[in-house]
């Protein structure tokens, strides 16, 4: 009996020091019989091994096992077919795998390392708005910086964004026009600025709200008046193959307003009707009779509404009845203005009185106001305190600049110089003086702020967050989260809707879209400019109502005017301003049921169930497909194809094992929203084909039709909320998300949890993240 | 009060100099106006234009080889350049080929990498990592005699999204000036306009020239302040600070040379007001400021890149509105391929614009067709099966005497196409041992 019981001691001891008997912990288990069929040393599928992999120690293999926790959360492993155990235990493994991978993440976490990150053009835009006070919208910044390239599906992204030559000399030339423009600059030259109304617009109803009421077509935008001085405005109208204007055997008024004030109101057309003997006169009178709509007026330097438009009642086509869809009617081609003529004075702008809060005593005495002027620049362009070393060489350029052209001009010069130093067009993060390499440290309250407001603004930190950071009051939780709900509150936070929205959902596409008008005849700018404001006034109602982002999936309204109304098949909506509607279809809630969203993720001539499926997985469900093999065939568009249905020319993508493994998880998703066609319309028939929208995803599950499609993705809400706070962490990190960045993101997802996901609780569990506060020395 | 209405783009023109988008900037011959006569005026100048998605193969390549060939379907339009033409066939560009284990795709950004290069580029990497393109290294050299290094342009805009995997870097450009430093491409012919002449309202050199030195102060200061940070950060961190240096470094480098030759006059062209509305007058107006950079010796060497490989852009202006990547995917379908053989067509008859413009542009005792090397291309020659080998490549120019056209060169297996270019290399003076997977010249 000694005997046995040293025996069972012996046993015990040695089970203790991981001998011999152990038994297999619960995860073990699930991974011996359910993975290691495939993922064992011998076959190693997919180049993974799981045979040896220790289990307790999942934390020290990360970036492996947060591919397989990846795989387990988005439900594709083992492959359907194969065995799996039931949903519980499947859970519980990833449910392991993640609190493993968090509890060490949360010992030793890996912030990792933002880039130097220079500006992009967006960003540079909007700094120089909130630095000088000058209205950006109000100048062509296009074509003054170009694009920059985008990764990860952002143009913020630090790796990438460089310095070259020609770009530098782009700096150079945009800070000369922007401080001319600022201050304003006397020896400006008149120029002529075109801008050209787009060629599938439909001038035939008010265009929207910013025009004013009672008028049709034509054009409004902002334009910035350099000088007090006079101005040119000319209009050009839309001409028809044989050179002739559009419509203009019949009489109309073109008002010219800036400010909302009328400059003048033309009357045009209807002297001629092309029927008379004299060929020669009647067509030069319909080929110029334009040339009149020339207006010179007096303005006052800065940022102004200009808008040019026809009065209604004059909408007549040549047979006297309303204009049929598709039918040419008459319209604005261009609007030239020009000037400044006989400049008077620079006035009193916006960005002067931002700039010069001080006068110079005397042209002697004028170093301490420049010094004044300069200092407070340079320490909003530069985000931190500035030092004297800072101020002297600005005030050298300034003294360079005032002795050529006096104290405006030497002002000039050295915000020229500001506008191009590195503190400014690079956000610069330091490490600490006495770490070791591979440390991790939190990032100063400067350097934060900076991080919240191009996350939050894609510009500069205001003075109120800068005076927070420079007395080091960010370091506390209070004050932070005040700041962002603030921040968010604020109109800058617009950013978001144009920046990330504009991105993510690629709705910026949207302007580069041309259906094909052989197919889509009713196509035309009104619609694409209404369904891409419907999108950014959604997002931006989730983000200032603080919705659940969960809502950009299931919300039950959505704004419209009557353009769009009329796509969408609902009634009684009329004018074109937008304004919130309930949703009754069941089917058109949600960005799923958005035009902007269906047009960007189709072909010109016909819808791509593929490419839709492709963005669903992409960008709502985060598991995006690998690329497809090379000789992938294409297929026909609409016009050729009806005999046979969308789905039925797909039956190919599964016939092909090679090509099914990802189709069977795309396709289906994208058969699910065939009754929107390649416009955003609802189709109940494709040609002679009734559509059918059912699908079915490899674990069996079935569904038809957008609203059941929905309730799929609504069972996954949490991947959903992951995927949006990935992109979202991406974004406001300027760095792609990384294996070791998932803790954080898993993180921010369960403290978003008990309100339901609103959006402040993603974008402060954002902010509040380690990838966000701290970073990692090198 | 925060306006936060759209800017709408505009074209911009000064007062009383042109109110219209003319083609061509230039009206007819225009004589060479260096001020001073001499290596200049003959000097060789080097162009790269690229076209991406690869070509209808059997309609590229001659039947015979030597100096009695037949010019297929899409090179007729290069007929009359024939004696300054060299068809040159069987070479590859191995490196833009997929590594095992890590590439499962990617062709597209890799030919378009690796054509300038002959490294493998990546574009799912957290960096950017290419290799100095042979453009650069040639401008290195060019530099020390013109304003611009070199330059850079291309038609398609960079401006959409979701097109790419990973970074779409590797297909917006062919140029890099570091390993890291990609160049942009820019496609409005008012910026090029302006890099080249400058964005001044006034031509009068007086003024020019105390614009430029404003210029050269101010980047005196932020290049101080650079090199302060520099020191101050990682290792890491550096290459950007670094780059940003660089960059001043050619600015400067550029305005010395502006001084220097301050006295030369430039001819008064229309300054381009936009980016024209189809895409015929888009790629001539480019190719006229390709001509005007020559002309005026700003540069030597510059690369146009017709479209991003991989594009999806469609072709209208010949009566094309499929996106044209799917449609290089023919699968053999010969109506397919019919319509891809008709984008391939159409770029070659733009590409001839370019030759014209050259051969009719007068310099020094020739003409600057004379005195040039064009090399017209693609990294891919089977679009549909994304092959980077036998790659459909052509010589025109005469090179300064230097290039013996009117032959069709077929060069044996695996020739790598960086021989080319190490061989041009050699024959613009510039001693080059090696780049990408060179081994060594070619006879041209």
């Amino acid at each position: 009996m000694l005997r046995g019981i040293v025996c069972g001691v012996t046993i015990v001891l040695l089970t203790a020091v991981g001998y011999g008997f152990q038994q297999p912990s619960p995860q073990r288990a699930v991974v011996n019989q359910y993975c290691i069929g495939c993922h064992n040393d011998k076959l190693k599928t997919g180049g993974l091994t799981l045979e040896n992999a220790d289990l307790s120690r999942v934390g020290d293999q990360a970036p492996v096992f947060e591919k397989i926790v990846q795989k387990l959360r988005s439900g594709s492993m083992p492959p359907v077919g194969l065995p799996r155990p039931d949903a519980a235990t499947y859970n519980s493994l990833a449910t392991y795998l993640e609190t493993e991978l968090d509890r060490t993440a949360a010992a030793h976490p890996d912030p990792g390392r933002p880039a130097v990150h220079r500006l992009n053009r967006a960003e540079y835009a909007n700094a120089v708005r909130d630095l000088l006070g000058i209205d950006t919208a109000a100048l062509d910044f296009s074509s003054l910086l170009p694009a920059d390239d985008a990764a990860y599906g952002f143009d913020n992204i630090g790796d990438i964004l460089g310095v070259s030559p020609a770009l530098l000399d782009r700096y150079l030339s945009a800070a000369e026009k922007i401080t001319r423009l600022a201050i304003g600059d006397l020896t400006l030259p008149p120029v002529l600025e075109t801008i050209d109304v787009a060629k599938d617009l439909r001038q035939d109803k008010r265009i929207s709200d910013d025009f004013p009421a009672g008028t049709r077509g034509g054009i409004a935008f902002q334009h910035y008046f350099p000088l007090d001085g006079q101005y040119l405005i000319k209009t050009r109208l839309q001409r028809d193959f044989l050179g002739t204007i559009i419509g203009i055997t019949e009489p109309k008024r073109i008002d010219v307003r800036v400010d909302g004030v009328r400059v003048k109101l033309f009357s045009v057309g209807g002297e001629r009707k092309g029927k008379s003997n004299d060929v020669a006169a009647d067509y030069e009178y319909l080929s110029t009779a334009d040339s009149i709509l020339e207006v010179r007026f007096p303005a006052k330097a800065g940022s102004r509404l200009v808008e040019v438009t026809y009065l209604k009642d004059t909408v007549k086509s040549e047979t006297g009845r309303a204009p049929r869809r598709g039918e040419t009617i008459d319209g604005l081609d261009s609007v030239t203005i020009g000037g400044p003529y006989e400049a008077t004075g620079v006035g009193e702008t916006a960005s002067r009185i931002q700039i010069l809060t001080c006068q110079p005593a005397s042209n002697a005495k004028s170093d301490p106001c420049a010094k004044k002027i300069l200092a407070a620049i340079a320490r909003r362009a530069y985000r931190r305190p500035v030092t004297d070393e800072d101020v002297r060489p600005l005030l050298t350029l300034f003294k360079n600049g005032q002795s050529a052209g006096g104290f405006e001009a030497g002002i000039r010069t050295a915000i020229q110089g500001i506008l191009v130093d590195p503190e400014f067009l690079f956000r610069i993060e330091r490490d600490p003086k006495n770490s070791a390499p591979g440390a991790v440290y939190r990032i100063s309250d400067l350097e934060l702020a900076s991080r919240l407001s191009f996350f939050l603004w894609s510009s500069i930190p205001d003075d109120e967050l800068l005076k927070l950071a420079e007395q080091g009051r960010l370091k506390d939780a209070k004050t932070l989260e005040q700041q962002v709900r603030r921040m968010l509150a604020d109109s800058r936070s617009k950013a978001l809707v144009d920046n990330f929205a504009g991105q993510w959902l690629y709705l910026r596409n949207l302007r580069t879209k041309f259906p094909d008008p052989a197919i889509y005849p009713e196509f035309d700018d009104n619609l694409r400019q209404a369904m891409e404001k419907e999108t950014e006034l959604f997002f931006e109602s989730i983000v200032r109502e603080d919705r659940s982002v969960v809502d950009l999936l299931n919300a039950d309204y959505t704004f419209v005017n009557e353009r769009l109304a009329e796509h969408y098949g609902i009634p009684d909506i009329h004018g074109s301003q937008f304004r919130r509607v309930q949703l009754s279809d069941q089917n058109r809630r949600g960005i799923l049921g958005q035009g902007s969203i269906l047009a960007v993720t189709s072909y010109p001539g016909r819808t791509a169930p593929t490419l839709r499926g492709k963005w669903l997985l992409e960008n709502i469900l985060g598991t995006p497909p690998p690329p497809p093999p090379p000789n992938v065939p294409s297929l026909k568009d609409d016009r050729e194809a009806n005999t046979l249905t969308m789905r039925k020319r797909m039956e190919q993508h599964r016939a092909n094992p090679a090509c099914a493994s990802c189709h069977r998880i795309m396709d289906p998703l994208g058969f699910a929203l065939e009754n929107f066609d390649a416009v955003g319309m609802w189709r109940t028939k494709q040609g002679a084909n009734p559509i059918d929208a059912s699908g079915e995803l490899p674990d069996g599950t079935k569904f038809e039709g957008p609203a059941e499609l929905r309730q799929i993705l609504l069972g996954k809400r949490e991947q959903f909320v992951e995927t949006v706070s990935g992109k979202l962490l991406t974004y406001a990190l300027g760095r792609g998300v990384e294996y070791y960045d998932m803790p954080a993101v898993r993180k921010i997802v369960r403290d978003a949890a008990p309100t339901e996901y609103k959006w402040s609780s993603i974008v402060l569990g954002i902010v509040r993240s380690a990838p966000f506060q701290m970073r990692k020395r090198s | 009060m925060m306006i936060f209405k759209k800017a709408l783009p505009r074209r911009t023109f000064l007062q009383g100099m042109g109110a219209t988008i003319a083609l061509p900037l230039m009206e007819g011959m225009v004589p060479a106006f260096s001020s001073s006569p001499g290596p200049a005026d003959t000097a060789t100048r080097l162009t790269f234009v690229y076209f991406p998605n690869g070509a209808i193969m059997n309609k590229w390549t001659p039947a015979a080889e030597g100096t009695a060939f037949e010019l297929p379907e899409i090179l007729k339009a290069l007929e009359p350049y024939r004696d300054q033409l060299l068809v040159l066939s069987g070479l590859d560009n191995h490196p833009a080929q997929g590594l095992p284990g890590i590439d499962v795709s990617g062709e597209h950004p890799r030919a378009s990498g690796a054509f300038l290069t002959g490294v493998h580029v990546y574009s799912k990497a957290r960096d950017l990592s290419a290799a100095v393109s042979i453009d650069q290294i040639i401008a290195r050299q060019f530099q020390k005699n013109t304003q611009l290094a070199s330059l850079e342009l291309g038609v398609e805009s960079s401006e959409i999204l979701g097109t790419c995997d990973g970074t779409c870097t590797y297909q917006n450009t062919l140029c890099w000036r570091t390993p890291t430093t990609p160049l942009p491409m820019e496609n409005e012919p008012r910026a090029v306009f302006e890099r080249l002449f400058g964005d001044g309202d006034s031509t009068d050199p007086a003024e020019q020239l105390a614009r430029i030195r404003k210029r050269s102060s101010i980047l005196d200061l932020v290049s101080q302040r650079a090199s302060r940070l520099v020191g101050e950060l990682g290792p890491s961190d550096r290459t950007k600070l670094n780059e940003y240096l660089e960059a001043i470094r050619d600015v400067e480098r550029r305005i010395q040379l502006a001084e220097e030759q301050a006295t030369r006059k430039f001819p008064t062209v229309k300054r381009p007001t936009g980016i024209p509305p189809t895409f015929t007058e888009h790629i001539k107006m480019l190719f006229d400021l390709q001509v005007l950079a020559y002309q005026t010796d700003l540069t030597r060497i510059s690369t146009l890149q017709i479209a991003h490989e991989q594009t999806n852009i469609s072709f209208p202006d010949i009566g094309l509105n499929d996106a044209y990547h799917p449609l290089t995917h023919h699968q053999g379908d010969p109506e397919k391929i019919a319509r891809a053989l008709q984008v391939n067509v159409f770029h070659s008859q733009m590409f001839s614009y370019l030759l014209e413009k050259l051969k009719s542009t007068a310099d020094g005792d020739g003409s600057l067709l004379d005195h040039s090397i064009v090399v017209y291309g693609g990294g891919l020659s089977d679009g549909n099966l994304h092959l980077p080998t036998e790659l459909p490549i052509v010589l025109v120019g005469g090179g300064s005497g230097g290039i013996k056209g009117g032959r069709h060169v077929r060069y044996p297996k695996n020739t790598p196409l960086m021989n080319l270019h190490l061989t041009l290399a050699h024959k613009l003076g510039v001693p080059l041992e090696k780049i990408g997977d060179s081994t060594g010249e070619i006879s041209l």
